[in-house]
């Protein structure tokens, strides 16, 4: 073949031994390239020939090769370089494996090194930018698409499409609606938030979530003037509500901590008390409180000025719901519950049956639902006061209820759980498991959770009424317990806190140090109040109540 | 109708005969065929070349069994797009040059056949997956092009992620 006769062994056309550095397209990537090259050579302008021989059939590199090659090498060389291109992809291969046959060893690097990046290709830039953005919707994990976002402009703006970042929020289901993670710049929905980031909004609810498994920031507050027993804790955006035994209700500033107010009035313990308002679009908060002198009062949460002293129950107030700022419903002691126009301050209804006090009360719409030590629970229509049903079945004492509008459950000191029609009054299901009195439900959506004096929770699937895990959570007895669509939190006589993963049972971590006892705890999506009462030992602050508050939103790094 | 051959040539001339249902994998084939009645005349696929039409033509054999349903509902719920699923067959054909990968990508694109640019884009996630910047870099040759101001800005910017 004639094109071998072009190569007969000739050593002028052989590259250097040692290959000008700057031909390897890797030298501005990879430093621990060979030396450095304007260094060792000359700059090409010095040795140029004839500017004749810069000339675009040769590659990147005309200026060099002028440098190293006499005019005949170079019209050699293109004469070569023309021949190889007439020939066909067979012929070609030939040719080649000739050339790479005579190369030595250094040569042969020079060649490898010079071809893998050639065979190497960015395809996220190579591609057009829809098939980009499906490969990267392949990726779940964000910390690949933040690493991915530090290797190149180009990169890193492909990785700024929101698209991406919304399929990321939905997989991790960090969705906006029904979520209290609100405030601050990222909130609404993106209509109305003309520089909302889906990327920004991943990063927070991640870092949340994080915050969450790991710890977050956790803020310990003293009561100097020991409120002692604290029997009802709620808290929103801005405010914490703590009643107490000591006849105290306190107002604390959510996110310093510090108190704002005390609200004093009540002339015996505080058992129970509900705050409804502090929205955007209903700003004042109306606070109704009840407690054992038998006086239920509404307060004006932001004033703190008392609204309403409402009398009427003759014996201790246990329990109390509000439905809206304008109607609540109060159990007691006496037997009885009673309906109260919150703005007129009266009395709207006396809805009287039980034959023991009135322990637990749900409402949902237009119904309440009472649970009591008679070992029954009543639905009653609260705008005409009337009994609908009477729930029998349980044994012994009521202790907790919870009424979602579809099903009512109770939980009892017989150690069963039961589920009810509140349109029929039937009993729909009989929840056997606990060993021992059932004091804490929360139920919602299908999910159900039963916490008991036998130290167990345990998370119920409502649609089958499975036990789906039973977890042996405290020594003694539950005393608390919260959960939301990821997570439990749960509180017991044992004085530990645990934080639970709600869809699979596991155990995440132990919330704070173990105390005496755990009096109330609440948490919602960015925080957590935790109020206990302190081990007793030779710390100075032995067996004193402590208000915990952790927050997993404090827009820092964690480090 | 899966006894029916159907020719198709590529961006070089190479005509290529392949069963219906196999061509039917293409939904930019099918429709063609849909379109017009006479089988006999050889579709021009001029964006493809002979050796990625061979390999389009292996996925679409192998898999010619199979019922591809549309997957634009799983993509909607954020479902259905996990890029661990690879069957080993799929992984085997997968193991080519990044050149062959990219222009299988283009084809699976312009020849509309979903399935297999899923294949192809998962296998250059895998690629990119539980890599540092540098090893992307090195993976796909790619010139770090960010002043020092601006990697510095960019990597405070991504390091909520790191470290948990």
């Amino acid at each position: 073949m004639n094109f071998m006769e072009l190569c007969s062994p000739n050593d002028d056309i052989s590259p250097p031994v040692t290959p000008p550095p700057s031909c390897v397209p890797t030298s501005s990537s990879s430093p621990s390239g060979s030396g450095s090259p304007n260094s060792s050579h000359p700059r090409p302008s010095q040795r140029l020939r004839s500017s004749s021989y810069i000339d675009p059939t040769f590659n990147d590199n005309p200026y060099q090769l002028a440098t190293i090659f006499n005019n005949s090498q170079l019209d050699f060389i293109r004469q070569i370089k023309n021949c190889f291109q007439q020939l066909d992809g067979q012929q070609r291969q030939f040719f080649l494996q000739e050339i790479i046959g005579v190369c030595d060893n250094s040569q042969l690097l020079f060649v490898s090194n010079l071809i893998s990046p050639k065979l190497k290709i960015d395809f996220l830039k190579a591609l057009p930018i829809e098939i980009s953005l499906h490969i990267l919707g392949f990726i779940d994990n964000p910390k690949t698409l933040s690493r991915a976002a530090c290797v190149s402009t180009f990169w890193n703006s492909l990785l700024k499409d929101e698209s991406t970042w919304k399929r990321l929020c939905n997989r991790h289901q960090f969705r906006r609606r029904n979520s209290s993670i609100t405030g601050g710049s990222l909130m609404g929905p993106p209509a109305r938030r003309l520089n909302f980031s889906y990327r920004d909004y991943f990063k927070r609810r991640y870092n949340i979530e994080s915050s969450w498994a790991h710890g977050g920031k956790v803020k310990t507050f003293y009561d100097s003037s020991d409120s002692g027993l604290v029997t009802s804790l709620q808290f929103d955006d801005e405010v914490i509500v703590v009643g107490c035994d000591n006849h105290k209700i306190e107002v604390f500033d959510v996110n310093t901590g510090a108190r704002i107010r005390t609200l004093e009035g009540h002339e015996g313990g505080v058992w129970a008390l509900q705050f409804k308002g502090g929205e955007t679009f209903d700003k004042e908060r109306l606070l109704v409180s009840g407690g054992c002198d038998r006086d239920v009062r509404v307060w004006n949460l932001t004033t703190g000025r008392i609204r309403h002293v409402l009398r009427g129950h003759t014996s201790t107030v246990r329990c109390l719901k509000m439905k809206d700022k304008k109607l609540a419903v109060t159990g007691s002691r006496d037997m009885t519950l009673r309906v109260w126009d919150l703005e007129r301050g009266v009395l709207k209804h006396v809805l009287v049956g039980h034959q023991a006090s009135v322990r637990c009360l749900d409402i949902h719409g237009d119904l309440v639902v009472s649970g009591s030590y008679d070992s029954t629970a009543r639905v009653w229509d609260m705008n005409t006061g009337q009994c609908l049903h009477v729930l029998q079945g349980h044994y012994s004492q009521i202790y907790a209820i919870a009424f979602d509008g579809d099903k009512i459950v109770t939980g009892s000191l017989d150690s069963n759980i039961r589920v009810w029609s509140p349109t029929t009054g039937q009993c729909l299901a009989t929840l056997h498991g606990h060993t021992s009195l059932v004091g804490q439900l929360q139920m919602q959506g299908s999910t159900l959770v039963s916490g008991g004096s036998d130290g167990v929770l345990r998370v119920w699937d409502m649609d089958s009424y499975e036990c789906m895990h039973r977890l042996a959570a405290h020594d003694n007895s539950v005393t608390c317990l919260q959960f939301d669509d990821k997570r439990m939190i749960s509180g017991g006589n044992d004085g530990r806190v645990k934080l639970w993963d709600i869809k699979t049972g596991q155990l995440i971590r132990c919330f704070t140090q173990p105390a005496k006892t755990i009096w109330r705890l609440a948490f919602n999506d960015t925080k957590s109040v935790v109020i206990m009462q302190r081990m007793g030992g030779q710390n100075r602050d032995e067996g004193k109540t402590v208000m915990e508050l952790h927050d997993f939103d404090s827009g820092e790094m964690c480090e | 109708m899966s006894d029916r051959k159907i020719k198709l040539t590529s961006s070089e001339g190479t005509e290529f005969i392949v069963d219906r249902d196999v061509a039917d994998k293409s939904i930019i084939v099918r429709n063609m065929l849909e379109d017009c009645d006479d089988y006999d005349a050889a579709i021009p696929l001029p964006n493809v070349t002979a050796p990625i039409l061979t390999k389009v033509i292996e996925y679409c054999t192998h898999h010619r069994a199979e019922v591809w349903k549309s997957s634009t509902d799983d993509d909607a719920a954020g479902g259905g797009r996990k890029a661990d699923d690879i069957s080993d067959w799929d992984a085997e054909f997968c193991k080519v040059d990044q050149g062959t990968l990219f222009e299988l990508i283009l084809a699976a694109n312009y020849l509309d056949i979903k399935p297999l640019l899923d294949l192809t884009c998962k296998t250059v996630a895998n690629m990119i997956r539980d890599k540092t910047p540098e090893e992307i870099r090195q993976t796909f040759n790619i010139v770090n092009d960010f002043t020092p101001e601006e990697e510095e800005q960019v990597r405070k910017e991504n390091e909520w992620v790191e470290e948990k």
